[in-house]
């Protein structure tokens, strides 16, 4: 315990250990990581403020942002939108690696340092109930931050994650690879494991806080996913809770550095909790708070057949990379599937391929960054094909296609599991 | 006359038994070093192999890519090739200890000449193993890269470099043990300089307008690859 007060006194700031000393106590402690969120920011903080003043009021509360150095006024407009300075508290976290800045998929460089003070200060306050919010929204109405304070302060999960009422045919990177993989994987029903918002109990929060993560390359870009999975392996309740799609930040990365990111993230993931997911079965279904929206947004257009066509011609250079991944009976088929006129790669030849890429880093067949750049061009045709084959389907029928992605990549889990397992 | 040819025979026959009782007990000391040697050399191999099981060397292997090279010039596993360039360092090492016994007069001299070679043949060995290293994982890197930088021939670029990497291994090995030094470092000098000069000269003049375009062609390419990742999450 005197240890771990040392090591968060190391991680925090001495101005916020002041500050946080003088809040003492708190029942619910907000964090709000920021970079460059002047636009959005102050509808968020109102939000909070109301949702303290209005919904626990006999509770002690505290917000605390976190900010990666905003040259837009951010930090100026949180302190202009909060009530009082007393149940706010302000500190920043620094983007600069030894090695190099790195956009993340949410757009939010050093978001794993703006946790971790959080974190630290849940710990240091003594928190019950830790909401991390998303600076971009959809937070921007008190009721949407009392909603997620309510099942984690009444004990009744200890993570809750959003979830998001999607189109099928948006979001591919979630729904064609990591949502089916994690719910095959670590046997859980997690609609959203990119999700940037959540809410945990201080036990959560001191557990992860705890762990040897934050100062790992892949927790820049991987933090939200580890969390999520961290949770399941270590048997934290899980809840989720429906919310409107945020609103996206234009700071986002490319598609390839995002597709690379989730990947090494995963992998990272699964080296960490192979002793859970290789045994985890059957999938449980995680309870559902909130108001489901019902109707979807319109999915985001973007140009398939270029990608494809750009996934055609990646593939056939790294074909010679790809036969220390791929069986042989893969590999012709590859061939064969992308010389055909239309982009086409069927659910349990994209779930073998899926699972390959994760023995063949198990087992060193390359460096992992390299097997994560020759996944890119596999899932830009993946995709592709899933857009083209349901262009004109209706809603149902392509949902239904998801779920049955979702059985395939069950169904082969243990071919997985035992090229894991093997040695060679 | 004859007397004399008979006494030239007698002499002959009697250098010959003299030279001949020598020559058998260094013979069979020899054949004793050899069959010696062969079976440590068949000691050394098996060793060998199981140690690089015990210490898993595969894992290294096919994390560097080189059981991948191996494989594709239809070679043995790393560890078997180890093994067995061990086990003729090895009977070498013996053949050569096994004549030099015999005492020819042209021979004189080679197990120090042979206790010469092998440290610098076995450098030259690492630095040929880590040549190929580094072109494999440049190789690798290479490709991938300009894959998704979208530039054009990707292959072609991967492999030159390849092969210059294991070029300048092979130059170094040779170098290493001291084989047609001089030859091998004009004729890779020679080349090399003049492949690059050719190259410069023929994109510096014959080229610019090709290169232009090809470099609009390759930003603009660049900016539709790098699309943004927002519907896909």
């Amino acid at each position: 315990m005197a240890q771990n007060i040392v090591e968060q006194q190391s991680t925090l700031p001495d101005a916020l250990l002041k500050q946080l000393i003088a809040v003492g106590q708190v029942d619910i402690l907000v964090g709000l990581p920021t970079l460059n969120n002047a636009s959005t920011i102050l509808g968020v903080v109102r939000a909070v403020h109301l949702s303290f003043t209005r919904d626990f009021p006999r509770l002690r509360t505290v917000m605390i942002n976190s900010d990666g150095g905003s040259t837009d006024g951010t930090p100026d407009v949180i302190r202009a939108g909060s009530f009082s300075d007393s149940d706010m508290v302000q500190t920043s976290h620094p983007l600069r690696t030894l090695h190099r800045v790195l956009s993340p998929y949410h757009g939010l460089p050093g978001k794993h340092t703006a946790l971790r003070a959080i974190f630290a200060a849940a710990e240091l306050t003594q928190a019950k109930t830790l909401v991390v919010l998303d600076p971009t929204g959809p937070a921007t109405k008190p009721e949407r931050v009392t909603e997620l304070v309510g099942p984690i302060a009444r004990g009744e999960v200890e993570l809750l994650a959003p979830r998001y009422r999607r189109h099928p045919r948006d979001g591919m990177l979630i729904t064609q690879f990591l949502r089916p993989a994690i719910r095959a994987l670590y046997s859980i029903g997690l609609d959203e494991p990119l999700g940037a918002e959540f809410a945990c109990s201080g036990r959560f929060s001191s557990h992860c806080l705890e762990q040897d993560i934050w100062s790992h390359e892949s927790a820049r870009f991987s933090i939200d996913l580890w969390l999520r999975t961290e949770a399941a392996a270590e048997r934290f309740a899980i809840g989720q809770i429906w919310r409107p799609m945020s609103t996206l930040s234009g700071a986002r990365a490319t598609l390839r550095d995002v597709v690379r990111q989730v990947v090494l993230s995963l992998i990272e993931s699964l080296r960490a909790h192979e002793s859970f997911w290789l045994t985890a079965s059957p999938i449980s279904e995680l309870h559902t708070w909130g108001i489901d929206p019902l109707e979807a947004p319109e999915p985001a257009p973007w140009d398939y057949p270029a990608l494809a066509e750009q996934a055609r011609h990646d593939i056939a250079e790294i074909t010679p990379l790809l036969e220390s991944v791929l069986e042989p009976a893969l590999l012709v088929r590859l061939k064969e599937v992308t010389t055909g006129p239309q982009p086409l790669l069927d659910d349990e030849f994209w779930v073998r391929t899926v699972y390959a890429f994760a023995a063949a880093i198990r087992h060193g067949r390359a460096a992992v960054e390299h097997l994560a750049d020759m996944f890119v061009p596999m899932y830009l045709w993946r995709a592709s094909s899933f857009m083209a084959r349901t262009e004109a389907e209706p809603t149902a029928a392509v949902q239904q296609r998801l779920d049955s992605l979702c059985d395939a990549f069950q169904r082969l889990k243990p071919a997985l599991v035992a090229s894991w397992k093997n040695e060679t | 006359m004859i007397q004399e040819i008979a006494d030239a025979l007698v002499q002959s026959w009697n250098n010959f038994s003299e030279a001949f009782v020598l020559f058998v007990p260094r013979l069979v000391a020899a054949a004793i070093i050899f069959a010696g040697g062969f079976i440590v050399a068949v000691l050394v191999r098996r060793v060998t192999r199981r140690a690089l099981a015990w210490l898993q060397f595969d894992r290294l292997t096919l994390r560097s890519g080189a059981n991948e090279m191996l494989r594709a010039a239809e070679m043995p596993t790393a560890e078997v090739l180890i093994a067995k360039i061990l086990f003729w360092i090895v009977l070498l090492g013996f053949t050569v200890s096994a004549v030099d016994t015999l005492q020819f007069g042209p021979f004189q001299g080679l197990m120090q000449e042979f206790f010469r070679f092998v440290p610098r043949f076995l450098v030259a060995l690492l630095v040929l193993s880590l040549g190929l290293l580094v072109s494999n994982f440049l190789w690798r890197a290479t490709l991938l890269a300009s894959v998704n930088a979208g530039l054009p021939a990707p292959r072609l670029l991967s492999g030159v470099l390849r092969v210059l990497v294991i070029a300048i291994g092979v130059v170094m090995a040779l170098e290493q043990i001291g084989l047609a030094t001089a030859v091998v470092l004009t004729a890779f000098a020679i080349t090399f300089g003049a492949l690059m000069l050719g190259l410069a000269i023929a994109f510096g003049l014959g080229g610019r307008d090709v290169a232009r375009t090809l470099l609009e062609e390759q930003l603009r390419a660049k900016r539709e690859r790098d699309s943004d990742a927002a519907p896909h999450l």
